[in-house]
C-alpha cells in the first residue's frame, strides 16, 4: 500500500506540475492597445468595433476589423476562427491573441463578444 | 405591503425555519410526534409557498403584468406561449425561484425516502433552502416599477429556441439534486453511520448525474444549432460551471459504488460528496457574482448576493469539513491485510476516481484563473488551449481504463483470462485507428484517444450486449460507457476532422465550396414583430444531391439603437457528417437601373444629365389620335435636348399605357455616342416624367461597379456530430437504467 501510495502522489504531482506550466503558458493579462502592439506573449485588449470596418478577406480566409478602446487607440485585428455569435458593428469585444508588427495586424485567436441585452441585469444602485 | 410574490416568498421562509426548528429537536430529543408534524407540514408548507409563488410570477408573465421590473425585462406582449413561459427563468432573479422551486418539490420526495435519517438529512437540507431563500429575497423577481412600462423588451432572440425553453429547468434540476447526496454524507457523519447512507443516497446521485448531464447536452445542442459559431462546446465559465459538479457527480457515484459492494472509500466518499455540492455553490458563486464579467462570454451582473454567495459556500465547507475531521478517526478503514490488487475492479473504480478529481481541479483552475491572477498582479484568463491540453493525457488514461476495466471481476485477476475478452476491444480500437489515420494523421495524443475511444466502445458495446440480454437493468453501466468512447469518438472527428471554406456567393452564380455546387437566388426579407428576418436561400448540388438551404439573418433594433444581428446557421444533418453553413455576411449590392440612371422631370424645368441639358416640355397626345382600341394608350414627350451647350434638339419618346409589355421605344440622344432615352413613366396630373437613360456611364459611375447582392458564408463539413449526439444519449440512458434499478430497490 505504501508503495502505491507514493507512485500515485508522484503521478498527481506530475500532473499538476505539467498542469500549472499550461496554466502559466496560456495566460493572458488584460492590456491597452499601445500595450498589446509590444507585447512578447498573448493578450487580450477590449474595445469596440469600428463601424463599417468589419471585412472578410476570402483568399486569406480571414476577418478584419478595426478595434478601439475606451482611450481612443485603434489597431487592425485578423481573426480566422469560428465566427463568434452576433459580431456586430460597434458591440464590446474582447480580441485574444499577439500582435504581429510585421503585418501590423492582431492576430487574433479568440473573440469574446459581449452581448448587452445576453443575461442583462440591473445595474447596481439604479 | 401589497406585493404578494415578495408577501408568499417571506411566508415560505418562514414555514422552512419552523420546520427546521422541529427537525432540530427531532436530532436532539428521541420521538416527538407534535415536533414530526410540524416540521414535515412546515416543509409542505415551504413547497406550497414557492409554488405558489412561482405561479404568481408565470401570471404575471402570462398576463403581461408589466409594474413588475422581471416580466417587463425578459417578456412582451408579442411572445408565443412558450417563450413567455421560458421567460420565467431568462433571468437571475427568476431562475433563482426555478432553482428553490425544483429543490422544495425533490425535498418532499426526499422527506419520505429518507426514513429513520429524516430529522437530520432534512435539517441540513433546510438550512441549504435557507440559503437560497435568502438569495431570492435579495434579489426577487417581484421587484415593482412605480409606473408600469407599456411592453416589455422581450426575450432575447438567441434564447427563443426550443432547446431554451427546456435547458434551465433540466440544469437546476440537477443542481438542486446535489444537495442531496451532499445532506446525506452530513447527516451520516453526525449519525456516525458511516455506511448506511450510501443506498439511500445513491439513486440521488445518479440522478443529479441524469439531469445535471442532460442540462449540459442540450446546452451544447443549442450552441450548435443556434449560436452559428460551428462549435458545442467552448469552456465559457459559465460551461464549465455545470461541468464541474458533474464530474465531481460522476467521482462520488462511483466512490458509492465502491463503497456498497466492496466497503470501501468511506471517507474519499465524504469528501467527493460535500465537494460536488460546494462545487455547485462556488459556480454558482462565479458566473453570478459578475467576478468573472470580464472574462465570459456571458456571465451574470453583480445583482449583490456575493458575500450571501461567499457566506454559504464558508458555511456549508465549514460544516461538512469541520464534522469530517471531528469524526475522522471513527471511520473504519477497509479491513487491514487485504492488499488492493493493481489488476483489479476496484483499482480501476479508484484510478477514474483521481483522473475525474484531476480534471476538476485543473479545469477549476483555469476556471478560477481571473480570480487567482488578480491576488497576484493583473487579472488574466487562461485560453481555451489550456483545457484542451491538460485534459487530454486525461481523456486518455479515462478511456484505457475504459476499455478493459468492466471486464475484470472484484479482487484479484489473472491476465491470461483476460485477453481472450479483449478481442471486441482490440477491433474497436483497429477500426477506429485505421478510419483515423486515413482520414489524415491528427498528432501522437489525438490518435492514442481514438485508438482508446475504439477500444472502449468496442469492448463495451459487446458487454452491453451480452447483458441487456440477460437483464436490461444490469447493463447501465456498459450503456453509459459505450456513451462516453463514442462521444469522445464524436468530439475527436468534429473538432480535429472538420473542414471550413469560406465563400463569396453573388446572387445568380455558381460557387464551389466544400465540394458542394452552391448558387444564392437572392434575399428574401420578412418582416417580423420587432425586427427584420433576411433569408438568404442557397441551391446546394452534389452529386446526385440538391436541396435549398435557408440560413438566415435576423437584425432587430434595440432599445439603445444599434441594431442587434443574430445569425443562424442551415445544418444539414447526416449519419457520418454535417453540412454547416453559417451566413457571415450579406452585402445588398448594388442595382444595375439604379438611381443614377433614372431621371424625373417636371414640365418647364431644366436638369444637366452627363454631357446633356434636358427641358420638359409637355405631352403630346397626337400619337393617340387613330387609335381604336381603348386597351392602350400611347402618350408622347416633349424634351428639347443640348448636348454639350449646344443648339436644342427636340425628341419626342413614346409610352404605350396599359400594355405591360410594351417594347422599349427609345430615342436616340444627339452626339457621338450610342446613347438613348426611354421613357417609362407619365404623371398627367403632376406633369412629370420619368426616364431611363442608356449609354455609356460616366466616369464617377464607371468606378463604382454593378454588383448583385451577395452572401458571404462560412460552410463547413463537421464529420462524427451524430456519434457525439448518440454517445451523450447512451450516457444519459445508462443513467436512467441505473436510477430505475435502485430506486424499485
Amino acid at each position: 500500500m505504501k508503495k502505491s501510495y507514493i507512485i500515485g502522489a508522484i503521478i498527481i504531482v506530475l500532473a499538476m506540475v505539467m498542469a500549472m506550466y499550461s496554466f502559466k503558458s496560456t495566460l493572458t493579462s488584460y492590456v491597452s492597445v499601445s500595450e498589446a502592439k509590444v507585447s512578447k506573449c498573448p493578450v487580450q485588449v477590449a474595445g469596440i468595433v469600428v463601424k463599417g470596418s468589419k471585412r472578410y478577406d476570402l483568399k486569406s480566409n480571414s476577418l478584419f476589423f478595426t478595434l478601439r478602446e475606451d482611450s481612443g487607440d485603434e489597431m487592425v485585428v485578423q481573426y480566422d476562427g469560428p465566427r463568434p455569435a452576433n459580431l456586430d458593428d460597434v458591440t464590446k469585444i474582447v480580441a485574444i491573441g499577439q500582435y504581429e508588427p510585421k503585418k501590423q495586424v492582431f492576430a487574433a485567436r479568440e473573440l469574446l463578444v459581449k452581448c448587452p441585452t445576453k443575461y442583462e441585469g440591473r445595474v447596481k444602485g439604479k | 405591503m401589497n406585493n404578494l410574490g415578495q408577501v408568499t416568498i417571506w411566508l415560505g421562509l418562514i414555514a422552512v425555519c419552523i420546520s427546521s426548528i422541529c427537525y432540530m429537536v427531532l436530532c436532539f430529543k428521541k420521538e416527538n410526534i407534535f415536533a414530526r408534524n410540524t416540521a414535515r407540514l412546515g416543509f409542505a408548507g415551504f413547497a406550497a409557498f414557492v409554488t405558489i409563488a412561482s405561479l404568481l410570477l408565470m401570471h404575471f408573465i402570462l398576463n403581461h403584468d408589466f409594474i413588475y421590473t422581471y416580466v417587463a425585462r425578459y417578456s412582451s406582449r408579442d411572445l408565443p406561449l412558450k417563450y413567455l413561459i421560458s421567460s420565467f427563468w431568462a433571468g437571475q432573479e427568476g431562475s433563482f425561484l426555478l432553482w428553490v422551486l425544483l429543490g422544495s418539490w425533490l425535498g418532499l420526495l426526499l422527506m419520505f425516502k429518507a426514513r429513520d435519517m429524516e430529522p437530520h438529512v432534512m435539517l441540513i437540507y433546510n438550512l441549504n433552502n435557507i440559503f437560497l431563500v435568502i438569495l431570492l429575497i435579495k434579489q426577487s423577481p417581484f421587484e415593482l416599477y412605480l409606473f408600469p412600462p407599456p411592453d416589455g423588451q422581450g426575450l432575447n432572440m438567441l434564447l427563443q429556441d426550443p432547446w431554451m425553453v427546456v435547458h434551465p429547468p433540466v440544469v437546476f434540476l440537477g443542481y438542486a439534486a446535489f444537495a442531496i447526496p451532499f445532506v446525506y454524507a452530513v447527516a451520516a457523519l453526525w449519525r456516525r453511520e458511516y455506511d448506511g447512507w450510501i443506498k439511500p443516497a445513491l439513486p440521488w446521485t445518479v440522478f443529479a448525474f441524469v439531469s445535471l448531464g442532460a442540462g449540459i447536452i442540450i446546452g451544447g445542442y443549442w450552441s450548435y444549432k443556434v449560436l452559428g459559431w460551428g462549435g458545442y462546446w467552448g469552456w465559457d465559465p459559465v460551461e464549465n460551471a455545470s461541468l464541474l459538479p458533474w464530474l465531481a457527480g460522476t467521482a462520488l457515484m462511483h466512490g458509492m459504488i465502491l463503497q456498497q459492494t466492496q466497503r470501501k472509500l468511506r471517507k474519499t466518499n465524504f469528501l467527493l460528496a460535500a465537494f460536488s455540492f460546494i462545487l455547485v455553490i462556488y459556480c454558482t458563486f462565479l458566473t453570478r457574482s459578475g467576478v468573472l464579467a470580464d472574462f465570459s462570454v456571458h456571465s451574470f451582473v453583480d445583482l449583490g448576493i456575493t458575500g450571501w454567495l461567499l457566506l454559504f459556500m464558508f458555511a456549508f465547507l465549514a460544516i461538512s469539513i469541520g464534522l469530517f475531521v471531528a469524526r475522522i478517526k471513527e471511520i473504519p478503514v477497509s479491513k487491514k491485510g487485504e492488499g488492493l490488487s493493481y489488476f483489479s475492479r476496484e483499482f480501476g473504480f479508484i484510478a477514474a476516481i483521481i483522473i475525474l478529481c484531476l480534471s476538476i481541479l485543473i479545469i477549476g483552475l483555469g476556471t478560477s484563473a481571473p480570480l487567482i491572477t488578480r491576488v497576484l498582479e493583473k487579472a488574466s484568463k487562461v485560453s481555451t488551449d489550456f483545457y484542451v491540453d491538460t485534459n487530454l493525457p486525461l481523456a486518455i488514461l479515462m478511456l484505457f481504463l475504459l476499455s478493459f476495466v468492466p471486464l475484470l471481476a472484484w479482487g484479484k485477476n489473472s491476465l491470461s483470462r483476460l485477453l481472450p475478452k479483449l478481442i471486441s476491444a482490440i477491433t474497436g480500437a483497429i477500426v477506429s485507428g485505421v478510419i483515423t489515420l486515413w482520414s489524415g494523421y491528427p498528432g501522437i495524443g489525438v490518435l492514442l484517444l481514438s485508438l482508446l475511444a475504439g477500444a472502449a466502445a468496442g469492448m463495451n458495446i459487446l458487454l452491453a450486449a451480452r447483458l441487456i440480454r440477460k437483464r436490461i437493468t444490469i447493463s447501465s453501466a456498459a450503456i453509459a460507457h459505450l456513451g462516453v468512447g463514442l462521444m469522445f469518438l464524436g468530439i475527436i472527428s468534429s473538432s480535429v476532422y472538420d473542414r471550413s471554406e469560406k465563400v463569396f456567393l453573388a446572387q445568380g452564380a455558381v460557387q464551389t465550396a466544400m465540394g458542394y455546387d452552391m448558387k444564392f437566388y437572392g434575399p428574401k426579407f420578412l418582416k417580423e414583430a420587432k425586427g427584420m428576418r433576411l433569408h438568404l436561400p442557397l441551391e446546394v448540388k452534389k452529386g446526385r444531391t440538391q436541396f435549398i438551404a435557408q440560413p438566415d439573418i435576423y437584425s432587430e433594433r434595440a432599445r439603445d439603437g444599434q441594431t442587434q444581428r443574430y445569425v443562424h446557421p442551415y445544418i444539414r444533418r447526416g449519419l457520418i457528417t454535417d453540412l454547416y453553413i453559417s451566413p457571415l455576411d450579406y452585402d445588398p449590392g448594388q442595382k444595375k437601373s439604379g438611381s443614377g440612371n433614372h431621371l424625373h422631370l417636371k414640365k418647364g424645368n431644366k436638369i444637366q444629365f452627363h454631357d446633356y441639358e434636358l427641358t420638359f416640355t409637355g405631352f403630346d397626345v397626337s400619337a393617340m389620335m387613330g387609335r381604336k382600341d381603348a386597351q392602350t394608350m400611347r402618350v408622347g414627350a416633349n424634351i428639347a435636348v443640348s448636348y454639350k451647350g449646344g443648339e436644342p434638339v427636340k425628341l419626342q419618346p413614346v409610352i404605350t399605357i396599359g400594355q405591360t409589355d410594351s417594347p422599349a421605344s427609345r430615342v436616340k440622344l444627339p452626339g457621338v455616342e450610342d446613347a438613348y432615352l426611354v421613357l417609362v413613366s407619365i404623371d398627367a396630373t403632376a406633369k412629370t416624367i420619368g426616364l431611363i437613360y442608356q449609354g455609356p456611364r460616366s466616369e464617377a459611375e464607371k468606378s463604382a461597379q454593378n454588383s448583385p447582392p451577395a452572401v458571404i458564408a462560412e460552410v463547413s463539413i463537421k464529420p462524427g456530430m451524430t456519434l457525439l449526439w448518440f454517445g451523450t444519449l447512451l450516457i444519459l440512458l445508462g443513467g436512467s437504467i441505473a436510477i430505475a434499478r435502485r430506486w424499485t430497490k
